[in-house]
């Protein structure tokens, strides 16, 4: 099955997680739903070069969150409804905003002015896509 | 708990009373893909030469599969595939003939699957070893290596001259194995850092003779952070201090709620290598 992940060796963030996150994104954006098929560990695998024990550990770890399911051969299908309530949207914007935080932090920004740039920028962003 | 591959315990080398290793100790877990990284001379290449067998230690041991390595039966050398720094060729041999030279020596030896890779990597196999570039006689190297499908596999350095493509196609080979029941052991040494992101279980920092560093890639890639001060973290926890005055830091040792910036494995080479 087609699937669109990108690996980044270099991001400091684990190629396994890499790959669960992108899972659970394209889970809350709908381009992966229920009972559709991932492509196999090996597939994977041998398509980025990369480890199979890395993808069989991202794969584990979604199965585990009952996200993926695994099916008597088929492999690994997205899980049905339940599965979607699992991904929470805010859970998973809560890096960058740990991240958007942090970095205010070192500009020295207090939180007020910080609460004003995001509603600025959504005012800004809301804008532009009113016409 | 997983069964321990390949193991060098208080490994020591002098050289012209120049000490190569140090007290060295290193366990590799069964089915693991370690890289060995570390700057020029810290040790790798002469570790490697312990581990397999061909340089011997001044004191302490290393065992493969449980075997000594100074004293490996053949049936075990058997199981056991090497990639030295410099290509191990006969020179005059084209890969074809290394092939029937080879396969002579090995039980497992595979005309068709050492084809197969060589067709991948994109390697000549008529042309005699001295008139290939330097790319293709470590190519012909590695495929001598995985054609009789080791359960160990050393690897020094191997695709230092290979291109982006070949080095992918060699990648690949490293994971592509008969179905058996034991997974295989690699260890690889290479500067090619993101290369070896994409394919190691575990990496081993080296340092002076010594491992400085090592665990599982993915749990160093979330547990070592690099703390910016303005107060030093406490000494348990830091694994070293970087150029700039930063530590680098390992969260499991720290007190909680530590934060600071993730690294890839260049930032940790670099940060260890300050």
């Amino acid at each position: 099955m087609h699937m669109n992940f990108s690996i980044a060796p270099s991001d400091p963030t684990p190629i396994y997680r890499q790959i669960v996150d992108q899972v659970r994104r394209q889970m809350a954006g709908g381009q992966l739903r229920p009972g559709m098929e991932l492509p196999s560990v090996r597939a994977l695998a041998q398509q980025h070069a990369i480890n199979p024990m890395t993808v069989s550990k991202a794969y584990s770890l979604l199965e585990s969150e009952g996200l993926l399911e695994r099916r008597r051969g088929m492999g690994m299908v997205v899980a049905g409804q339940g599965a979607h309530r699992a991904v929470d949207p805010e859970r998973l914007l809560a890096p960058l905003l740990q991240a958007l935080v942090r970095q205010a932090a070192e500009l020295g920004l207090p939180p007020e002015t910080l609460h004003r740039l995001i509603d600025q920028t959504l005012d800004n962003t809301s804008d532009r896509e009113t016409p | 708990m997983t069964r321990i591959a390949i193991e060098a315990r208080d490994l020591q080398l002098a050289y012209q009373r120049k000490t190569i290793l140090n007290h060295l100790n290193l366990a590799v877990p069964e089915g693991a893909v370690l890289g060995l990284v570390g700057r020029n001379g810290a040790g790798k290449s002469t570790l490697m030469r312990c581990l397999t067998g061909l340089v011997k230690p001044t004191q302490g041991s290393c065992r493969i599969g449980g075997y000594p390595s100074q004293d490996l039966a053949d049936e075990v050398r058997e199981r056991l595939g090497v990639v030295a720094q410099t290509p191990d060729l006969f020179e005059w041999l084209t890969g074809e003939q290394h092939f029937e030279q080879i396969g002579t020596m090995y039980r497992d030896w595979q005309h068709d699957r050492a084809r197969a890779l060589a067709a991948q990597l994109d390697l000549p196999l008529l042309t005699p070893a001295r008139a290939l570039s330097l790319g293709d006689q470590q190519k012909l190297a590695v495929v001598l290596a995985l054609g009789h499908d080791p359960d160990w596999l050393l690897l020094d350095e191997p695709v230092a001259s290979l291109d982006p493509v070949a080095r992918r196609a060699f990648m690949r080979a490293l994971f592509d194995r008969v179905e058996r029941e034991d997974p295989r052991t690699v260890i690889i040494s290479s500067h090619l850092l993101s290369d070896l992101e994409r394919v190691v279980s575990h990496v081993a920092f080296m340092r002076q003779g010594r491992i400085q560093l090592m665990d599982a890639w993915d749990v160093l890639a979330e547990q070592v952070r690099c703390v910016q001060g303005p107060e030093a973290p406490p000494p348990d926890c830091v694994l070293a201090q970087t150029a700039d005055g930063r530590w680098i830091v390992d969260l499991r040792r720290a007190p909680p709620g530590m934060q600071g910036e993730a690294m890839n494995l260049e930032d940790l080479f670099e940060g260890l290598n300050a």
